[in-house]
């Protein structure tokens, strides 16, 4: 089963893999028009790893903004990730940190609510974390390889099939099928709503963070002081 | 920008985001983590999947709302698509192509 977790986690990743091969050859592409080479926009996707972040410094790099500017804007727009990693712990009780370290350069929006949903039924932590990064690992290959092929490709390519525009969102809502039941449904509906309300009112990713950290503290508070008060219960 | 800041700029992007991504583990390795803020963890990928879709469905690109769009339409058939077929890449396929279609109707 060992090295079926991990094949498992990779094969699992391929809807993700699909959804961001265009995301990434247009960052590929917009890095080169923006002036980077080929292997500064690929080294930005292979360390920083975080789609929004990078467009947005390619951007501000374009409009001539210091490194410093570039970094705090990269802090505001990913801290969200401390959340998904905090979220990720109760996987893997007793996995050595190297290997921590290892799954959490990995860890984005889309590996994280895929992960959440499939390590929920795997049963041991070093499965999990196998699945994990079978996950992180096909989705970091499809991010890093087609910004190379974007940016190597410079502005040869226009993309017609615009179902790629939804590959992403339609994994979300696919895995919402299975994530969303009775007992959460009501915290769901919370961040839907305080999600809309903050991403119309703040620019950026801001939104994600605020909205995600106040409806799980919201539903998690519900459900330990007012029961009555939860859905269904 | 010169290859050096650049160099500079990659590495504080990653340390601010890398440091994002791997300070859990380092904080809160092998501690228990018990009554409302494991609920709390337990909540937040439901909470951040809302967050992910539903702003799609109801706001555009340009931040103005609209329930007159392709999202919001091929989302509904993908979801009731899911349901029937418990597979997840068949779904997203089919989503894309509904997504496709609409996109040239609308």
């Amino acid at each position: 089963m060992k090295n079926n977790s991990f094949l498992f986690g990779l094969q699992k990743s391929i809807p993700i893999g699909i959804g961001y091969a265009p995301v990434a050859l247009t960052f590929g592409i917009l890095s080169l028009k923006s002036g980077l080479s080929i292997w500064q926009a690929g080294f930005m996707s292979l360390f920083v790893f975080a789609g929004a972040s990078q467009f947005i410094a390619v951007q501000l790099i374009s409009q001539g903004a210091t490194i410093w500017v570039i970094a705090i804007t990269t802090l505001i727009v990913n801290i969200r990730h401390i959340l998904m990693s905090f979220s990720m712990l109760r996987f893997f009780s007793g996995i050595p940190m190297s290997k921590l370290a290892f799954i959490a350069q990995g860890i984005t929006d889309e590996s994280f609510v895929l992960s959440a949903k499939l390590l929920e039924e795997i049963p041991t932590p070093e499965e999990r974390s196998r699945v994990a990064i079978g996950v992180n690992l096909g989705a970091f290959c499809s991010w890093v390889v087609f910004t190379f092929i974007g940016a190597w490709m410079g502005n040869q390519l226009t993309i017609n099939f615009s179902g790629f525009n939804f590959a992403l969102l339609a994994l979300f809502i696919v895995l919402t099928v299975g994530t969303v039941s009775r007992e959460n449904i009501l915290t769901y509906v919370i961040a839907g709503v305080l999600a809309v309300i903050l991403k119309y009112l703040i620019p950026g990713k801001m939104y994600l963070l605020l909205s995600v950290g106040l409806a799980a503290a919201i539903g998690a508070w519900l459900k330990h002081h007012g029961k009555t008060a939860v859905g269904g219960e | 920008m010169q290859e050096k800041d650049y160099i500079l700029m990659i590495l504080m992007m990653t340390g601010v985001t890398y440091g994002a991504r791997v300070l859990p583990f380092f904080l809160f390795r092998e501690k228990e983590i018990g009554g409302w803020l494991k609920t709390f963890i337990q909540l937040v990928p439901v909470a951040l999947l809302a967050a992910l879709v539903i702003p799609e469905f109801v706001l555009l690109p340009d931040n103005h709302f609209s329930l007159l769009n392709p999202f919001l339409f091929a989302g509904i058939c993908t979801f009731i698509f899911a349901r029937r077929v418990p597979n997840l890449f068949l779904s997203v396929l089919f989503g894309m192509i509904v997504f496709w279609g609409l996109d040239k109707i609308i």
